[in-house]
């Protein structure tokens, strides 16, 4: 407990001081949106954006994750960091759970970025009908998720040669069934309609057990990535 | 108190593979309690494998290792409370302070008095006028010399040195030896060292490494220089594993 302290609260400090990860996932997030609004600004009037807009969020949002999870071990390798970390009488499983934490943080701290300048893009036209606590909701329930498997896979991709590659390639099927809760929870807060409570916790409940899961892997197979 | 072992290293038929190439083979030797020891070798040796494995960051192929009479597999967090490692790595976080970096490392070991001896460490280092300056402002001998004392914050038994001298200017060295110098009684060494000369001179056991094989153990007493000098340059020719 006093080691996961000590490890979280060192990379809030440097967050803090370099603003590295916020910042640089925070603007990609809001030029993302930009970018899918005026993509979608000539689809005339019998398109409705909001029909995808929870996918394009979730779109935006994985991306944006991936660019900043690999920040997320990057000042570790930088001077041999990490190699000071595991000299240390702690845990693996420990660091994975310090480090996991942390990236969950930023990326909540970027999706409280994200949502406002969202609904201002794509909820304004006509009457809002969904049910708006639904998307943060399902939001923090996918970043879980996210900043588990992104943990996991950075921490693999800093002894791998060509780093950046292993992330990209291994994180979009790692996530796939996650991306799919994800869309269909928030799509339900987005539309309402009929069903949509229904829609919405069948999301949550799929997003729930693949957060389970996927932590109780990234804990038991922590030591082993570290080693390889 | 953790009990105290007459022995600092047992190694014992050590091995580690990276697919075919073997980086160490078969490697075993024993090194008492107290000793210095330097390890000499070509590039590609071996030896900072070795130390990787005594230090817990990599595991043996095969073969077993005991650092304090603490098995680098079995008991590895205990392990890791009884050594300290200095490379020519910093091992420092470039955007915390000088004090803030110490004081992570310290509450990672769970040092008790932290505050104090990170602040005594600091004077030790030379560091206290720079303790709020970030790490990343300093030079290579500062950073050397704050690795010094990340690496003796827990106030470990056995200090490992991977190429200490590597970057430094002849002033930062003598800095350094005499920082040595200071904690040589009380720690065990191992050293890694492509200096023959600076080697031989601090070490009371020397060891040379060859394509992951040892081609000498011996205590220093026993070895002429000149011979050792020229064993040694014969390991050269040898190359790479
Ligand atoms: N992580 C690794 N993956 C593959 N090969 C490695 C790795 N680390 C070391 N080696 C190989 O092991 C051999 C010994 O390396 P090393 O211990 O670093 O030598 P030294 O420190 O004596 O120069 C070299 O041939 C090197 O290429
Ligand atoms: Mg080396």
């Amino acid at each position: 407990m006093r080691q996961f302290k000590a490890i979280l609260r060192k990379d809030i400090v440097m967050e803090l001081r370099t603003k590295e990860m916020v910042t640089s996932m925070g603007i990609y997030a809001m030029l993302t949106l930009v970018i899918y609004q005026v993509a979608l600004s000539q689809s005339g009037a019998a398109f409705d954006p909001r029909r995808i807009a929870a996918g394009l969020l979730w779109l935006a949002f994985v991306f944006t994750s991936m660019l900043g999870l690999n920040r997320s071990f990057v000042h570790e390798k930088d001077q041999g960091c990490l190699e000071a970390l595991l000299l240390s009488p702690v845990d693996r499983p420990v660091i994975f759970l310090a480090k996991a934490i942390g990236n969950l943080l930023f990326l909540v701290i970027v999706e409280i970025i994200m949502i406002p300048f969202f609904s201002f893009l794509f909820l304004q036209q006509g009457s809002y009908q969904g049910e708006f606590w639904m998307i943060p909701l399902s939001l923090l329930g996918g970043s879980i998720g996210i900043a588990g498997v992104g943990t996991m896979l950075a921490t693999m991709s800093v002894n791998t040669k060509g780093k950046d590659f292993v992330l990209a390639v291994l994180f979009i099927p790692l996530m796939y069934p996650l991306l799919l809760a994800c869309v269909s929870a928030t799509t339900a807060g987005v539309l309402g309609g009929d069903g949509h409570i229904q829609q919405f916790w069948t999301g949550m409940a799929a997003i729930g057990a693949y957060d389970a899961i996927m932590i109780a892997a990234a804990w038991a197979l922590y030591e082993f990535i570290l080693g390889a | 108190m953790p009990e105290v072992c007459d022995t600092a290293l047992e190694v014992r038929d050590l091995t580690r593979t990276f697919g075919v190439r073997r980086a160490l083979d078969r490697v075993s030797f024993d090194l008492p309690r107290g000793a210095f020891l330097s390890i000499f070798g070509p590039n590609g040796a071996g030896k900072t494998t070795m130390v990787k494995v005594l230090t817990t960051l990599t595991s043996p192929s095969s073969g077993s290792a005991k650092v304090c009479g603490l098995d680098v597999v079995q008991d590895a967090v205990e392990l890791r409370e009884r050594i300290g490692l200095i490379s020519h790595n910093p091992l420092l976080y470039p955007d915390l302070s000088a004090e803030e970096n110490l004081l992570f490392f310290a509450e990672m070991y769970g040092v008790d008095d932290s505050t104090d001896r990170v602040r005594e460490l600091l004077v030790s280092v030379e560091l206290d006028h720079r303790r709020l300056d970030l790490v990343r402002t300093f030079s290579r001998g500062m950073l050397q010399r704050l690795s010094i004392a990340r690496a003796l914050l827990h106030r470990p038994d056995v200090l490992f040195l991977d190429e200490p001298y590597s970057g430094l200017d002849p002033h930062a060295m003598d800095i350094f030896d005499s920082l040595i110098a200071q904690i040589r009684e009380d720690h065990t060494f191992v050293m890694i060292s492509h200096d023959l000369d600076k080697g031989l001179e601090l070490c009371s056991h020397a060891l040379i490494l060859a394509r992951g094989r040892v081609v000498l153990a011996a205590e220093r007493a026993a070895v002429d220089s000149e011979q050792f000098k020229h064993t040694y340059r014969a390991t050269v020719g040898l190359g790479v594993a």
